[in-house]
């Protein structure tokens, strides 16, 4: 990372949407196969992908806000320092296609690019001389925020997809 | 799950989450102790000091140590960043009534340093009286102190060998009361000065007009102690006050209105 405030910022922005996910994807998977048996749980596992998506849906529409009115490419040009990793972000997008969406590990494997430019940005702390714990607790604290982010996105998409489920069944008896 | 065993992932990801939380706890939500009292800690003992007189062979009284003692005082020197500071050579702890009003033919105390009283812990069975010889103020310039300074202070020139505290050469003060610092461990004092009305001219050279101005001030007690090597004890009082010297008439311009006097008493029990 340089040294700029924005293109930390941006990265900041990376790390509160995704980086939480790999850990909800691990016990969600956990969870999900040691109670395969109750409806929701075990529906979760299947759905981490489009909750995946959720969240990258989340992160375009926090993108757009933030270049409304002007959605120019030389806007784009001059506001995004790091383009590749928002390109990468905007990926997620790909899993509400059901086909994707079915290859959950791509979506784990996806998320932790994220995950490492938290680790990354950690590891630089560790490794200097004086170890500026605000500058941990800022990371940890964004990726508390992540975590929730994730695991309600994975909740929305529960409860939307039972809901669905039922009108399906509604309609169909 | 083929790339990863997940319960693998989970634990290292648990591992990871919780190192990081313990290493960014900067303990900011800890609550901080409560702070120390701002109350001040004060204390009073119990000495009671009495007066006595030099030479009485009573190790129960306490004498005046005027050989180790002060009356200092300072002003602001108009014009100027510094201040202009003197000391009176004369001064004594004596109720000098108007009776006592005399020249004293001698070179050591015309009148017994006993009109004091200090309780350290019961201010109001203090009291204490002083004075100062105006015309011994000494500013070490003996051209001035002997010189300007005798018109502009309204006195008379030094006769040697005379101690004189006739009214137009005193200047005294008598308590009112005395009572605890709720701050500190001193007193606060409130006293009567009195000195005569500035006048030059003849008539008011002969018959100068007393006033008497309630003032208050700050008592600092030095406790008892021993000098080392000594046998005897001593203790100090220190007396801090302000007063303007425009409400006494004195005209100068050269001077600041406040003057800052400042009474360093020593005393001792001296009973050999």
């Amino acid at each position: 990372m340089d040294n700029s405030i924005f293109s930390y910022m941006e990265f900041i922005e990376l790390i509160a949407f995704f980086s939480g996910y790999p850990l909800i994807y691990a016990v969600t998977i956990l969870i999900s196969d040691s109670f395969s048996k109750n409806r929701y749980i075990g529906k979760a596992g299947s759905l981490l992908p489009n909750a995946y998506a959720l969240v990258g849906t989340l992160y375009l529409g926090l993108q757009l806000k933030k270049f409304y009115p002007n959605y120019s490419f030389s806007n784009f040009k001059q506001s995004v320092f790091h383009p590749w990793a928002m390109a990468w972000a905007l990926v997620s997008l790909l899993f509400w296609i059901p086909a994707l969406a079915r290859k959950k590990t791509l979506s784990l494997i996806h998320s932790l690019f994220f995950l490492y430019l938290l680790i990354h940005d950690l590891y630089i702390q560790f490794t200097q001389l004086e170890i500026d714990k605000h500058m941990v607790k800022n990371d940890m604290n964004v990726y508390t925020a992540s975590l929730v982010l994730n695991f309600c996105a994975l909740l929305v998409v529960v409860f939307m997809s039972s809901l669905l489920t039922r009108l399906r069944q509604k309609n169909a008896g | 799950m083929k790339l990863l065993s997940n319960k693998i992932l989970v634990l290292v990801l648990i591992l990871f989450s919780t190192f990081g939380y313990i290493v960014s706890c900067t303990h900011e939500d800890v609550v901080p102790p409560a702070p120390a009292s701002t109350t001040p800690v004060v204390t009073h003992g119990t000495n009671v000091h009495l007066a006595g007189i030099p030479g009485d062979k009573d190790s129960t009284t306490w004498k005046l140590d005027k050989v180790h003692s002060s009356t200092l005082w300072s002003t602001a020197y108009v014009g100027a960043a510094g201040l202009l500071t003197g000391r009176f050579n004369q001064f004594g702890m004596h109720d000098v009534t108007n009776a006592k009003m005399l020249k004293y033919v001698t070179t050591g105390q015309p009148l017994a340093d006993t009109s004091w009283a200090f309780y350290e812990n019961d201010p109001t069975k203090t009291y204490f009286n002083g004075y100062v010889q105006i015309n011994t103020s000494n500013t070490g310039e003996p051209g001035r102190d002997a010189g300007c300074n005798i018109p502009g202070m309204n006195t008379v020139p030094i006769i040697s060998g005379t101690q004189n505290l006739e009214i137009i050469n005193l200047a005294k003060i008598k308590t009112k009361k005395v009572e605890f610092d709720k701050t500190s461990n001193d007193y606060i004092v409130t006293f009567d000065l009195t000195w005569h009305k500035w006048d030059t001219t003849a008539a008011g050279m002969a018959n100068p007009a007393p006033i008497t101005q309630e003032l208050v001030g700050r008592l600092k007690y030095i406790t008892k102690a021993q000098p080392t090597g000594q046998y005897y004890y001593v203790f100090g009082l220190q007396l801090l006050f302000q007063f303007n010297c425009r409400d006494f008439g004195i005209p100068s311009t050269s001077i600041g209105d406040k003057i800052d006097i400042e009474c360093n008493m020593n005393f001792n029990n001296k009973w050999k």
